[in-house]
């Protein structure tokens, strides 16, 4: 597609060899590497990758030790729901200030958990250390052990100093920290027939509907880390006899933890979409050696998308043939999105994460029609850039992405954090359906410049 | 006005060289400003008979932005004019940043303005300057002329050149230069002649020998500066040739650092000369 918008933003050279098309010869996608300057990537800081792992905790206290706009920075970052308590959707902060960075923010601290400890009396606390704190040198940890001996639980220290690294460094801090609850609880009542969801954050309620999928099939689902998540459940999580291991990039890490300490094994998978929503079942049931299982997840799986079908078939009719741009944070969501667009009949013609490896790329050049653009760690630039060339009739990304979309006068599907709807599992596959459907097929889109200019200069095919 | 810093080693003698030439100085008749830039908050002792002064940042902590200069600066000594910097106890919080808020704080406050009248301000800064806070003093529009405290030992020299690079790299940015050296006599051999060629071969002069005297002890004990605790001795003397030596300087250069090598053969040639 000849647009002169695209051609006039020019691509950095040292990012070229993060950008290839599927179908193509070429090597391989260049990635799991710090960001170029000057490129404005659409990263996080460790900060931020702590944070949204970490927050859906629902009774542990979260408080970030910083100034207060690390911490308006990350408020209610996700629409994870909670069955229960609501604690966590509180984000609060030491609100380090002048003063404090120059005598030191620890005597600070202990006041705010004390006073917070008291009024609300959490199962637990996480306090979040921010950029200011790992430069002043505040001693998190000792604050933590003593706060921890005073109240009698646990009180851990998050290493999530912004400056240390990239989101994913982050959420290897989230994983040391969750990591200190594991095996503390009792598992004396954890059935045969047992898993733990890792990996989902229960956003719009994601994890209740894949937690319902498996206890129809007498599955007992013992924590999900994090969404809706308690710290009793983490405590004793280790009693599980499988994990599944849904947002690879945040959870592999305390996956692999769980297996070499508790032998227990773990299996990646996606909600995303019939196909890997499917796949995760069969798993679970192979797992379990049971013939019984197999055939109640055939029937579920059976009976599920029976249902949804038949309002597919129809989207699927009026979506052929449009196209995607998809920018991710981690590959496995991108893989899933690809099946489950092509479910719909459209077609991905952008595909790029924050996050993934070499691995993951040459899967997604292996999965992808030909021509397909694969893109690691891009940014606001390139992402306009490729949309305007593909013509693409809808971006699906996060927070990050949807001005970019707007601004081109492209129709946006929010995949990410903030997602209102639940996208997971079958009933999730139907949401997500509808609304790409009602968001494509929108006719306000022909009026944006990108559009209407081309109409007004597309040859009439009525013209007498 | 002219602006001064005072740098050298931790433990060199810093804040009792100040204290002593400032002394010096208003017996002259001038009008001095001495800004303390060590958390320790010691370096207007002398001047103020006692450490009875309250810190900038101390105050800022207690009383919030609603600070006069008449609550952090004190008057000591001859009408000489004290302010301490202060900061965290030492192993927590961030002392640098303490020193470039406090500096700020004067400078809303209007302590460096024309109608205070002020012939000349001193920073006396804490030894080893760590970070970019204890930097601040040599900044742009801050400290104009740096005088280092040094002495014949080996690791006074040392700091004494590292410190030259800093203010090598600050004068490329801004007007800071360095006025000189001054021994503070450790009674190491051939002292003075050593200093004199470091001095020489970073481009600069040695100011001032002030020799080794323990009437600056006795002072100290006293709480006083030497020309207040005892104006006739030889030692006050000596603070009074150093504080002329200041005031008629005119001799401001962008020092010269030395390579590690060459202040080593220095070293040597000086220490085994008998």
């Amino acid at each position: 597609m000849n647009s002169p918008a695209a051609a006039s933003i020019s691509i950095l050279p040292d990012r070229r060899d993060s950008i290839a098309r599927a179908g193509e010869a070429g090597n391989a996608v260049a990635c799991d590497r710090g960001s170029l300057a000057g490129s404005v990537t659409q990263r996080a800081c460790a900060f931020c990758g702590s944070r949204v792992v970490l927050y859906p905790i629902a009774d542990a206290l979260h408080l970030v030790h910083g100034p207060i706009g690390c911490a308006a920075y990350t408020w209610d970052i996700r629409g994870a729901q909670s069955s229960g308590p609501q604690l966590f959707r509180n984000s609060f902060s030491t609100d380090l200030q002048e003063m404090d960075v120059i005598y030191g923010g620890e005597k600070k601290l202990g006041r705010a958990l004390r006073e917070l400890i008291r009024r609300h009396q959490p199962k637990a606390a996480f306090v979040y250390s921010t950029c200011i704190v790992g430069l002043i040198g505040d001693d998190v940890s000792a604050v933590c052990r003593e706060l921890s001996a005073e109240f009698s639980i646990p009180v851990i220290p998050v290493a999530s100093e912004g400056f240390k690294g990239t989101k994913k460094d982050g959420y290897q801090a989230a994983c040391d920290a969750a990591y200190r609850l594991v095996g503390t609880g009792d598992t004396r009542d954890i059935s045969d027939r047992s898993i733990n969801l890792l990996g989902d954050f229960n956003i719009a309620g994601e994890s209740w509907i894949i937690r319902g999928y498996f206890e129809r099939l007498g599955i007992q689902v013992v924590a999900t880390l994090t969404g809706d998540g308690r710290v009793d459940d983490i405590r004793r999580c280790h009693g599980a006899k499988l994990n599944l291991v849904q947002c690879s990039g945040s959870m592999t890490s305390l996956a692999k933890r769980l297996e070499r300490d508790h032998g227990i094994p773990f299996q990646r998978v996606s909600f995303f979409g019939i196909e890997d929503m499917s796949a995760a079942l069969y798993g679970v049931a192979t797992f379990f050696e049971d013939p019984l299982l197999r055939e109640k997840t055939s029937e579920l799986v059976r009976e599920e998308i029976e249902r949804l079908m038949p309002e597919l078939r129809e989207i699927r009719t009026a979506l052929e043939g449009k196209k995607a741009a998809v920018y991710v944070g981690g590959a496995f969501k991108a893989f899933s999105l690809v099946r489950a667009l092509r479910t719909i009949g459209m077609r991905t013609a952008i595909v790029g994460t924050q996050t993934g490896d070499r691995d993951d790329y040459d899967q997604l050049r292996a999965m992808c029609e030909p021509g397909t653009l694969i893109v690691d760690d891009s940014n606001p630039l390139e992402l306009a850039k490729f949309c305007l060339e593909q013509d693409v009739d809808l971006f699906i990304g996060g927070v990050k992405e949807r001005p970019i979309a707007y601004k081109l006068g492209i129709g946006f599907c929010d995949h990410n954090h903030e997602r209102k709807e639940a996208l997971a599992g079958y009933v999730g596959m139907l949401n997500f359906a509808r609304e790409v459907y009602a968001s494509v097929m929108s006719p306000v889109w022909n009026y944006t410049p990108r559009r209407a200019l081309r109409l007004r200069t597309a040859p009439r095919e009525n013209e007498e | 006005m002219r602006k001064v810093a005072i740098y050298g080693k931790g433990g060199i003698g810093k804040s009792t060289t100040t204290q002593n030439t400032v002394a010096g100085l208003v017996e002259m008749g001038k009008k001095v400003m001495v800004v303390g830039c060590d958390p320790k908050a010691d370096s207007t002792r002398l001047l103020l008979g006692g450490l009875a002064q309250r810190s900038v940042l101390d105050t800022l902590r207690e009383e919030g932005e609603d600070v006069e200069l008449a609550d952090i600066r004190s008057s000591g000594f001859c009408n000489s004019l004290c302010v301490e910097s202060g900061g965290p106890e030492p192993g927590v919080g961030c002392a640098g940043r303490g020193i470039i808020t406090s500096i700020n704080m004067l400078e809303q406050l209007g302590a460096y303005d024309a109608d205070q009248q002020l012939d000349y301000v001193f920073y006396d800064v804490l030894g080893d300057v760590v970070c970019g806070g204890f930097a601040m003093p040599i900044r742009e529009g801050k400290a104009e002329e740096i005088y280092i405290v040094c002495s014949g030992e080996m690791m006074a020299m040392y700091a004494a050149n590292n410190i030259s690079k800093g203010i090598l790299k600050f004068a490329k940015t801004g007007n800071v230069r360095l006025g000189g050296l001054i021994c503070n006599s450790r009674k190491v051999d051939n002292e003075r002649e050593m200093i004199e060629e470091f001095a020489r071969r970073l481009g600069t002069q040695m100011i001032h020998f002030v020799p080794r005297d323990n009437d600056v002890q006795r002072a100290e004990i006293n709480r006083k500066t030497v020309i207040e605790w005892n104006p006739k001795c030889a030692q006050a003397d000596e603070y009074r040739t150093l504080a002329r030596a200041i005031e008629t300087n005119s001799n401001f250069v962008v020092p010269k650092p030395l390579a590690i090598q060459e202040l080593e053969n220095l070293l040597m040639e000086f220490g085994l000369m008998n």
